[in-house]
């Protein structure tokens, strides 16, 4: 999946609760406010975009420090 | 005052928790028997310092047929009597439930519920025809309280807790003792998947202030398999209280 698709996903997830959506990859996901549910909510309305499951461990979750790690692991999860 | 004497099967035996509980009850004079999926060194260093008083085969504790037939002959090499089980052979689970597939859930109800399950029926049978014996599965602070990331886990740590109230009422007549210990978060293969800021935290809220070891569970373990305390059918937190 392209990068700003995954970007827009995290987007929709952050206004839809009222928060600023992210703009900057490099700031650091605890201070975009973007937490650990809405990255699985990401997941999810990824999964039902692409028809298919993604499945990954916790420790790939924790291992999660800024806007740019979330876009990453999801590019390479949908790869 | 140790357990010794007794024949006892562990299951999960080859490393970890297991391994200690193993070793220790050698060390104290029992005949003891493990199983687990993959033979490793210290299985065969065991077997050379122990002999006919140890026991190891690879068997899947899923697989019943196997189950069955290693608790025969483990009675058999041990000379008939099976005095104490230690359910201890299990897998961990380090996933949020919406992101586990469903292969992963099925292998840990298996390994982690079914596997328990066969291997106590195969238990009591014998402690039935014999007057009596010692269970002890080893649950998890889990089962009771919660924890992200480790649902279906927790979940099959909880039945253990259940199944153990259940059985003692079933079969604590017969002179079968069966009851839990439950530790806390201990180092192994299955915690390793936890970050160090993550056992600092856990140390931090934990009133003793440090993790469950092998030893500390292993004293516990002993005890429950013992015969000589009367409890039955209860869930011993081992977590340096935590849960308390
Ligand atoms: N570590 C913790 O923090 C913690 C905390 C609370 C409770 N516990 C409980 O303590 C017990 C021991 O945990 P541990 O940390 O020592 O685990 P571990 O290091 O991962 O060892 C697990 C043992 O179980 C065996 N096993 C796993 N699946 C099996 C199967 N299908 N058939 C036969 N044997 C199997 C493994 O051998 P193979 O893989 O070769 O089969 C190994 O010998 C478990 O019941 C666990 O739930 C652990």
């Amino acid at each position: 999946m392209e990068r700003q698709e995954i970007l827009d996903t995290m987007n929709l997830v952050m206004t839809n609760k009222g928060r600023e959506p992210i703009t900057d990859e490099t700031v650091a996901t605890r201070d975009a406010n973007f937490r650990s549910l809405d990255f699985s909510e990401v997941a999810l309305r990824i999964e039902t975009k692409l028809g298919r499951e993604l499945t990954f461990d916790a420790a790939a979750m924790r291992n999660i420090d800024t806007v740019k790690d979330v876009l990453d692991f999801f590019e390479k999860a949908t790869a | 005052m140790h357990t010794n004497g007794q024949n006892i099967i562990v299951s999960g035996g080859s490393r970890g928790l297991g391994l200690h509980l193993v070793s220790q009850l050698l060390k104290n004079g029992n005949k003891v028997a493990t199983f687990a999926r993959t033979r490793t060194p210290e299985m065969d260093a065991l077997d050379k310092e122990y002999g006919d008083s140890f026991h190891f085969a690879s068997v899947d504790a899923v697989d019943a047929d196997k189950v069955n037939g290693f608790v025969a002959e483990v009675c058999d090499k041990f000379g008939g009597r099976l005095d104490s089980i230690v359910n201890n052979a299990a897998i961990g689970q380090d996933q949020l439930l919406m992101h586990t597939d469903l292969d992963t859930i099925q292998q840990i109800v298996n390994i982690n519920i079914v596997g328990p399950t066969i291997l106590i029926r195969a238990a009591i049978k014998r402690m039935m025809l014999q007057g009596g014996g010692n269970i002890c599965n080893i649950s998890s602070i889990c089962g009771s309280r919660g924890y992200a990331g480790l649902s279906v886990y927790a979940g099959s740590k909880g039945y253990l807790d259940a199944m153990t109230r259940a059985l003692a009422r079933e079969v604590g007549e017969a002179g079968i003792f069966i009851n839990c210990v439950a530790p806390g978060f201990f180092e192994s293969e299955m915690s390793s998947v936890l970050r160090p800021e993550q056992l600092n935290t856990i140390k931090r809220r934990t009133p003793s202030g440090s993790l469950s070891n092998d030893e500390n569970i292993f004293k516990v373990v002993d005890m429950v398999i013992s015969g000589t305390t009367n409890m039955q059918g209860q869930v011993v937190f081992v977590d340096g209280g935590i849960t308390s």
